[in-house]
């Protein structure tokens, strides 16, 4: 059923390496993913790490986890994280969790139509 | 006519009609020595071949020695050859008995590996032993507080399953056996010396009594204990190999059984830990609640939920969460979560403050794994019910209403574990009587099958349904979500699902107003 | 001692009443009110709540109450059964079967996807109050569970449930798992036919039509442990054709093909919405099931049997019917090369067009 996950790591010049997501994140692959990511994080003098995912089917809490400790190790090499290519998928997912911010620095849509603790509704 | 039988390697005798021998070969003088002409039959063989009709092939032993007699008539009389079979029937004797001992270990294979239960396993072991190798056999567990578990089966067949509190000393070698060292073959032990509890009742005299180690994987089993009756033949060596060869079998099956039983308990004691609670109401609230974990092995996967009750007027906290990551590490943080939010109730009137409290907890972790959650504080306010909903990453309730009306709560906030500060905005919903709160996990929405196979259940068919559920009591709506999104999996991967429906009470009778049974 | 039968039909139809106005206390009232009348525990179970439960199935099929109206009965009376299972006389059953003097152990479980868990609970009562101790493993029970449980407790005895025909090729691995434990198989449930044929197919050790049958038969002792050298596959012979394999295997693309073909020969089906859209293709993928069905038991009957039900399923709800013809041609020409699907394709159309369609056991529920 589920997509296997391909990953294509390409340097793109300078101090930017682009991994190329393809296929399932879920809890069977997000490992292979952390690996590769962790293992470019290694490069010397890198200062952005771009996940291309036009290719990314299904993403689950397994591979959201894999991404949010991906942007940790990068944060704590002093890399940029960027997420390419998102779909609506990866995007609802983020955004529920409220991470999209923190993974991508664009702030989150406003929750729904916001509500404070004190709005009342109902009957 | 050539009596060319005459120097035949084979014993022949020529007998004419009135039984008296005409005449003997060399062979037959060698091995019946009286065989002479003119000597009746009766007085120079045995009585076997005396008796024996011309028409067909007699048996019969001469001295050591098994023979067979084949006639064949001519005019002056039958002519008996004899033909020594004792080789071959030695040969074939063994054939069969090996052929009896192979079936024997086949069935007892099959019957000792389809069990992994320790009772039915050291059932069959007796059962087994005491049909083929012995008229009664025991079996033997090494002590498990102060008692050792037996099973016996006498020269009936019925097993008897039994804790006895013996000592084995006193039945030489069976302490040795039960220990696994040091290793020895099957111990004799003097059938007078037996004590009551091996020589029992109904067996009458006791012939032989032996003792053999029943050697599990690595680690002794217990031992077999078999016995035969004095009527009957001591043990062969062939069947004292024999008896080891089922020793083998019996002591592997009952050893993985035990082992199975011992992971079994273990297991059992976890889940009984995390296994999700019971109820149906909460201070004059309405509840139900739905888990199935995914996976064909789980009995508990990464959802869960708890109750809260408080105080009568005061709120109850409900949460539903779901953990990343699957099996036992997921178990483990969820009994860690659950652990803490339990802690953490006093803070439960600030969703806020609690989540950013667990938070912090589950970031001195490994810091690799998240909880999304919904909390639900519920209280009753007459015939209503009052809710402050918080979603922690979660997907937010959904409410549907007595009339048939569906609506998302408005509730948001940041998943829990991993980063350094969260957020969340609360909702406040209110219920009448007859609506319902649905909390669910994602494997409700994400059920990915339907129809065509690969399409996701998705929210907007929840909604859909629930538009159908009006007025259902929790249970039934409940079971409903649930097995919409099951069979929209069908037979394909199933993620852990868990659905809870809090209810405002149509007719607001409390429980402990009525007693369920008279 | 028994109340006289039509006095049985009124506690039925006051508990029908209170189940299906969603009235728990009303029903738990009614069925403590049949016991104080004299109406015994075991007779109660059998003629008053699995009747009831019954005419919710029949009811549902004719359109006479709604989807929610029959989950509310449905878990009015599981709540009543639960209070039955309570009260004082059910109790001392239990705890007599739990002691040492008890007959022995039942394990009873619904098959995995088995959601109607109702026959399986009024048996495990009934199989207490005649004095087993029986685990009740529920809805649903996956059979790596089935297996674990049987593992860890060696019962006497599992009783399966299921009432639904196209989990059978399940329900079959499930008895031929829990036989392999020494474990003899009692089944029961409408999946298994009107005439437990079924199970019999499928090698089970024993059927039983009602929970009271499954009962009396369990009272002769429990049925004798299965031969461990039985073989699932020696079972249905016809499998190695593979028709239920490549049906099973390709059932999505099967409904895909045949929902095209349908939007192209029915015009209006393009003016219906997505949830009209997903009702049909559900449809579809329920005769798609029922034809692998019949193809794993090699039985055309079950085929036709449970399309004639859903025709009278449709025109209780005043839908026309008229989709199921054109559905079966294009499945029949997506499946030219298998003749025993086929042959139950065209076995299925004639009596499409001969019989009145009837609507009697909800044995084909499928929602």
């Amino acid at each position: 059923m589920a997509d296997p996950l391909t990953l294509t790591t390409t340097p793109r010049g300078g101090h930017a390496v682009g991994i190329d997501v393809r296929g399932d994140l879920d809890h069977a692959t997000a490992g292979e993913l952390l690996e590769a990511a962790t293992a470019v994080l290694g490069t010397a003098a890198l200062r952005d790490l771009h996940l291309d995912c036009a290719g990314l089917g299904l993403c689950d809490s397994s591979g959201l986890a894999a991404l949010l400790v991906i942007r940790r190790r990068a944060g704590e090499a002093g890399v940029r994280l960027h997420l390419d290519h998102r779909g609506a998928g990866l995007d609802r997912l983020l955004d529920l969790t409220g991470t999209l911010e923190h993974l991508t620095g664009d702030p989150a849509p406003p929750p729904g139509r916001t509500r404070d603790a004190e709005g009342v509704r109902g009957a | 006519m050539t009596r060319t039988w005459l120097s035949a390697p084979w014993p022949v005798l020529q007998v004419d009609a009135e039984g008296i021998i005409s005449q003997a070969n060399d062979a037959a003088r060698s091995l019946l020595t009286g065989a002479a002409p003119g000597v009746p039959l009766d007085d120079a063989v045995p009585h076997w071949l005396a008796r024996a009709a011309p028409g067909a092939v007699a048996r019969g032993r001469v001295g050591e020695s098994l023979f067979e007699a084949h006639p064949t008539v001519d005019g002056a009389g039958v002519l008996w050859w004899l033909m020594d079979v004792t080789e071959r029937e030695r040969v074939s004797e063994a054939l069969r008995d090996e052929r009896r001992r192979t079936a024997f270990l086949a069935e007892a294979s099959n019957e000792l590996l389809s069990s992994l239960n320790l009772d039915r396993c050291m059932e069959v072991t007796a059962r087994l032993a005491a049909r083929h190798l012995a008229d009664a056999a025991l079996v033997i567990l090494p002590e498990s507080g102060h008692r050792y578990p037996v099973a016996y089966c006498g020269p009936d067949g019925r097993v008897v399953r039994e804790n006895l509190a013996v000592d084995p000393g006193q039945v030489p070698g069976l302490e040795e056996a039960l220990r696994g060292f040091p290793p020895m073959p099957s111990r004799w032990i003097d059938p007078a010396a037996a004590p009551g509890w091996l020589a029992r009742e109904g067996l009458g005299e006791l012939g032989s009594v032996v003792v053999t180690a029943l050697p599990g994987h690595g680690v002794p089993a217990g031992a077999l204990v078999l016995l035969r009756r004095a009527v009957h033949a001591g043990f062969s060596a062939g069947e004292e190999v024999f008896t080891r060869l089922f020793a083998a079998r019996a002591g592997a099956a009952i050893s993985a059984a035990c082992l199975y039983a011992e992971q079994a308990s273990i297991t059992e004691v976890l889940m009984r830990e995390l296994l999700p609670p019971r109820t149906r109401r909460l201070d004059g609230v309405e509840l139900a609640a739905r888990y199935r974990p995914s996976g064909a092995t789980a009995l508990v996967g990464g959802d869960f939920y708890d109750l809260h009750p408080g105080a009568p007027g005061e709120e109850s906290l409900v949460v539903l969460g779901d953990v990343c990551g699957k099996g036992l590490e997921a178990a483990v943080l969820t009994g860690k979560i659950r652990d803490t939010l339990h802690a953490l109730l006093p803070v439960a009137d600030d969703h806020q403050r609690l989540l950013s409290m667990l938070n912090q907890v589950l970031l001195t972790g490994e810091r690799n794994t998240f909880v999304t959650l919904v909390l639900a504080s519920v209280r009753r306010d007459g015939p209503r019910v009052r809710l402050r909903l918080t979603s922690a990453g979660h997907a937010p309730p959904v409410i549907v209403r007595a009339g048939g009306r569906v609506e998302e709560t408005h509730t948001k906030g940041t998943l829990i574990g991993m980063l350094e500060a969260v957020t969340s905005v609360t909702d406040t919903v209110t219920l009448d009587p007859g609506d319902t709160c649905l909390l669910f996990t994602d494997g409700i929405t994400e059920a990915r099958g339907g129809p065509l196979g690969d399409e996701l259940f998705g929210e907007q068919q929840l909604l859909e349904e629930l538009e159908q559920c009006a007025g259902m009591p929790p249970e039934a709506l409940t079971e409903r979500v649930q097995m919409l999104a099951s069979e929209w999996a069908g037979g394909g991967d199933q993620d852990d699902m868990a659905v809870i429906a809090i209810t405002a009470p149509v007719e607001p009778r409390p429980a402990s107003e009525r007693s369920p049974a008279r | 001692m028994t109340a006289p039968h039509d006095g049985l039909a009124v506690w039925a139809d006051r508990l029908w009443d209170a189940a299906v106005a969603g009235d728990e206390y009303a029903a738990v009232d009614v069925a403590l009110a049949a016991l104080d009348a004299g109406v015994d525990m075991e007779t109660l179970l059998m003629e008053v709540l699995a009747a009831v439960q019954a005419r919710v199935g029949r009811e549902w099929a004719a359109n006479r109450i709604t989807v929610a109206q029959e989950h509310t009965a449905t878990a009015v009376n599981e709540r009543v059964l639960a209070a039955l299972a309570h009260h004082p006389i059910a109790r001392r059953a239990a705890r007599a079967g739990e002691s040492g003097a008890g007959r022995g152990r039942i394990v009873v479980a619904c098959i995995d996807g088995e959601w109607h868990a109702f026959p399986a609970r009024i048996l495990t009562e009934v199989l207490r109050l005649r004095g087993w101790r029986v685990d009740h493993l529920g809805a649903q029970v996956p059979t790596p569970h089935l297996i674990a449980h049987l593992h860890r407790t060696a019962p006497d005895a599992m009783a399966l449930s299921s009432s639904i025909a196209t989990r059978l090729p399940g329900a079959h691995a499930a008895i031929t798992a829990c036989q392999a434990t020494g474990t003899p198989v009692l089944v029961g449930g409408a999946a298994f036919g009107p005439d437990g044929r079924y199970a019999r197919l499928l090698g089970a050790d024993a059927w039983a039509p009602d929970a009271r049958t499954a009962a009396d038969l369990l009272a002769g002792g429990p049925p004798p442990r299965p031969a461990l050298d039985r073989q699932a596959v020696d079972d249905l012979p016809h499998l190695d054709d593979q028709e239920y394999t490549f049906v099973a295997q390709s059932g999505p693309r099967l409904v895909r093909a045949v929902m095209d073909g349908l939007q192209q020969r029915i015009p209006e089906m393009a003016s219906y919405t997505a949830r009209q859209r997903r009702h049909t293709a559900e449809d579809v993928a329920h005769i798609v099931d029922f034809l692998g069905t019949a193809l794993y038991l090699d039985d055309p009957e079950l085929f036709s049997g449970f399309l004639s039900w859903t025709a009278g399923i449709l025109t209780a709800r005043g839908v026309p019917p008229r989709t199921l013809l054109p559905a079966l041609d294009l499945l029949g020409a997506r499946l030219t090369d298998f003749p025993r699907a086929t042959g139950m394709l065209a076995h299925a159309r004639e009596s499409l067009r001969g019989d009145e369609p009837e609507s009697e056991e909800p044995a084909w529920r499928t929602r």
